[in-house]
């Protein structure tokens, strides 16, 4: 088992057509990803990477029987795309593309809430599971199968993580990119929810980074319900104040969202604290993870 | 995008919002002219976005003409946290019975806007936060519904005020409310909100921040982005379409991602110190990071350059031969550690060490900046 995606998802590409969409399919379908098809309003009927390409969600999954979409739609159209993939009946989307306005990023929360979807994103690099599949943008050289999950706010610096843990042959269960932007799609502690449910998972990484309240909130829910293993990294000890490190999420507020607070809190709930990346090879060998 | 606030004051009055007679100067003289003709006393508000502006002295009260000459005097060639003031609003100085706090900004966590409210205006509404939470009332909107009238007069139920000044406070709320919505804000606060000696109330501050993603849909005239940026090389930087952040370093930074990019500022700043912030995010090209080199290299004093970056959704490969077309036309001497990742990483390597460029193959970046700190110990 792993989380989210396994080899038996049905995963649609919208925006296929497009420089990055067509690209990133044949990555997925490299690393043997079930890509199924994908859409692109106005060029159903072609094909790309040999794959159906549809007018609308409704058709693919009729066709396809698709179960999951990953996005690479330019952001002026994601809302209506959002709204499109869930009236299909879609229940699992990841929102790669950066740019999304927040006030879009609040509706479509709103709606994957009402509507029982599993979202993620916006700004993220998706799902990566070693060995079965991935997707989103996720760089596959990085990533070896094993049993450490991890969850990231910033796309890069999963890659990170995953690429010294797999040097020092340490595998990962999932990871997943939860989205950099001030309101994401699913909350942290959600997706903390379904490593401890996994039962090819042994222990966690959160990857947070300042701003927010991400990692602050989630820590209540490790101290209540994680029994595994937890350790986080917390990027930005060195960003100025009031600055918008290039992430819209990431922005230090007066007191709130600081590197210190969101240690602190962890810290008290159990989380053990990586004071640097490359930490976290330590940290696995020390719970004997593999 | 934080507006200025004589900016977000002419929103704030179009909308129905009452803000103290106003204007914007340049010069002392066209602050007199705007003094003249409200009458004095007059506050004199330096229009600096940075938070704190009044305790670092960027806000006066002038009585006399004399007074406004040497305060503006002072103010034009003056930086306030850094910031040069360029523009003071000019403003009149209204009779305040009592200070309240209205906010609106957005949830997060909840990913819904939300309202709030205190009687106890005139600080930081995180401070009230902490020492007189009974003070605060919050109400959250669903996304994308409006605000209605009832909905603005029952959230402030529970604060201490009389029936009149609730109206009146309502009223303001709603339209409040209405900026948020129609202008993508993050953020929309008026702090203070001053009760009058007629009981009326006015903004005496107006702070309007919109959404850099939505400004390209919003009905707003003044939206230059770029323009509004003071310092010269983060302006450059969002010209060629990159994060850039000023710091006060010699050790210059690419980077494909912002936690990346953090995170190496994080390391970096255990032995040395960043000279700057720069993410690309996924937008990298042969010629977008020729310009990153050349935005870097305006920045004096640079002593060592690092470049980390992931093949992910970027053409790393591409990106490596803007740097080494760089450096050759330029002749760079300062050492140059790259750590590149992903996709086409064989071929990435193997461009930038044509270039001479130090190449780092690990995962972790301490690795590379171990890497960078033994070349400038040499």
């Amino acid at each position: 088992m792993s989380i989210l995606l396994d080899e038996k998802t049905r995963v649609i590409v919208q925006g296929i057509t497009g420089k990055i969409g067509s690209v990133q399919t044949k990555w997925m379908l490299d690393y043997d990803t079930n890509v199924v098809g994908g859409v692109t309003p106005g060029k159903g009927g072609t094909k790309v990477e040999e794959l159906p390409v549809f007018d609308s969600v409704e058709d693919a999954v009729q066709e396809t029987g698709a179960n999951a979409s990953v996005f690479f739609v330019p952001a002026a159209f994601v809302l209506d795309a959002f709204y499109e993939t869930i009236d299909a009946g879609i229940k699992l989307i990841v929102v790669v593309p950066e740019h999304i306005p927040v006030h879009d990023a609040m509706k479509m929360r709103d709606y994957a809430i009402q509507n029982n979807v599993f979202a993620l994103g916006p700004t993220t690099p998706g799902i990566l599971v070693p060995g079965k599949g991935k997707m989103g943008i996720m760089p596959a050289s990085l990533f070896a199968p094993g049993r450490v999950g991890i969850i990231s706010r910033s796309g890069t610096l999963s890659y990170e993580f995953a690429g010294i843990l797999s040097e020092k042959n340490v595998g990962q269960s999932t990871v997943v990119g939860m989205g950099a932007d001030p309101v994401v799609l699913s909350n942290l502690s959600s997706i903390l929810q379904k490593f401890e449910e996994d039962d090819d998972t042994d222990a966690v990484i959160i990857v947070g980074e300042v701003g927010g309240e991400q990692e602050e909130r989630a820590a209540e829910f490790v101290e209540k319900h994680m029994t595994k293993p937890v350790a986080a990294y917390i990027a930005g000890k060195y960003s100025p104040k009031d600055k918008r490190m290039g992430h819209a999420g990431a922005i230090i507020r007066g007191s709130a969202g600081t590197v210190e607070g969101k240690r602190d809190i962890l810290r008290k709930a159990g989380v053990e604290i990586l004071n640097s990346p490359i930490d976290a090879a330590d940290w696995a060998v020390r719970h004997k993870l593999r | 995008m934080r507006l200025h606030e004589y900016e977000a004051a002419d929103i704030f009055y179009k909308e129905g919002i009452a803000v103290p007679r106003r204007g914007v100067a340049e010069t002392t003289e066209g602050a007199l002219d705007i003094a003249d003709r409200i009458g004095f006393p007059v506050m004199l508000k330096a229009q600096v976005l940075v938070g704190g502006r009044g305790l670092a002295g960027g806000i006066k009260t002038a009585t006399t003409i004399d007074e406004l000459e040497v305060f503006c005097g002072e103010l034009f060639d003056s930086e306030i946290k850094g910031l040069p003031v360029k523009k003071i609003m000019v403003c009149g100085k209204a009779e305040v019975i009592r200070e309240l706090y209205v906010g609106i900004t957005v949830d997060g966590f909840n990913g819904k806007p939300v309202i709030i409210v205190s009687t106890k205006g005139g600080v930081s509404i995180e401070e009230t936060a902490r020492t007189n939470p009974e003070k605060i009332v919050s109400f959250y909107v669903e996304p994308g519904a409006d605000l209605h009238p009832y909905q603005a007069r029952n959230m402030l139920k529970g604060l201490d005020m009389s029936k009149r000044l609730r109206l009146g406070c309502s009223v303001v709320i709603e339209r409040l409310y209405k900026i948020f919505k129609s202008h993508e804000a993050l953020i929309a606060e008026i702090n203070p909100l001053a009760v009058l000696s007629n009981s009326g109330v006015m903004a005496l501050d107006a702070v309007l921040e919109i959404d850099d993603s939505a400004v390209s849909r919003i009905q707003y005239s003044g939206t230059d982005l770029i323009g509004r940026i003071e310092n010269p090389l983060e302006r450059k930087g969002k010209e060629i379409g990159v994060t850039y952040v000023d710091l006060d370093g010699d050790i210059g930074l690419i980077s494909s991602g912002a936690g990346l990019g953090m995170a190496s500022m994080d390391i970096i700043g255990q032995r040395m110190r960043p000279a700057n912030f720069l993410e690309t995010g996924g937008g990298i090209t042969d010629k977008l990071l020729y310009k990153c080199m050349e935005l870097l290299m305006m920045k004096e004093g640079l002593r060592g350059i690092f470049i980390n970056i992931y093949g992910g959704i970027n053409p790393i490969h591409e990106g490596a031969k803007g740097v080494v077309r760089y450096i050759q036309e330029h002749n760079v001497k300062i050492p140059i550690v790259a750590k590149a990742l992903g996709n086409r990483q064989e071929e990435t390597w193997e461009i930038f060490k044509s270039g001479g460029v130090h190449v780092v193959t690990e995962a972790a970046t301490e690795k590379a900046i171990d890497r960078l700190f033994e070349l400038l110990s040499k």
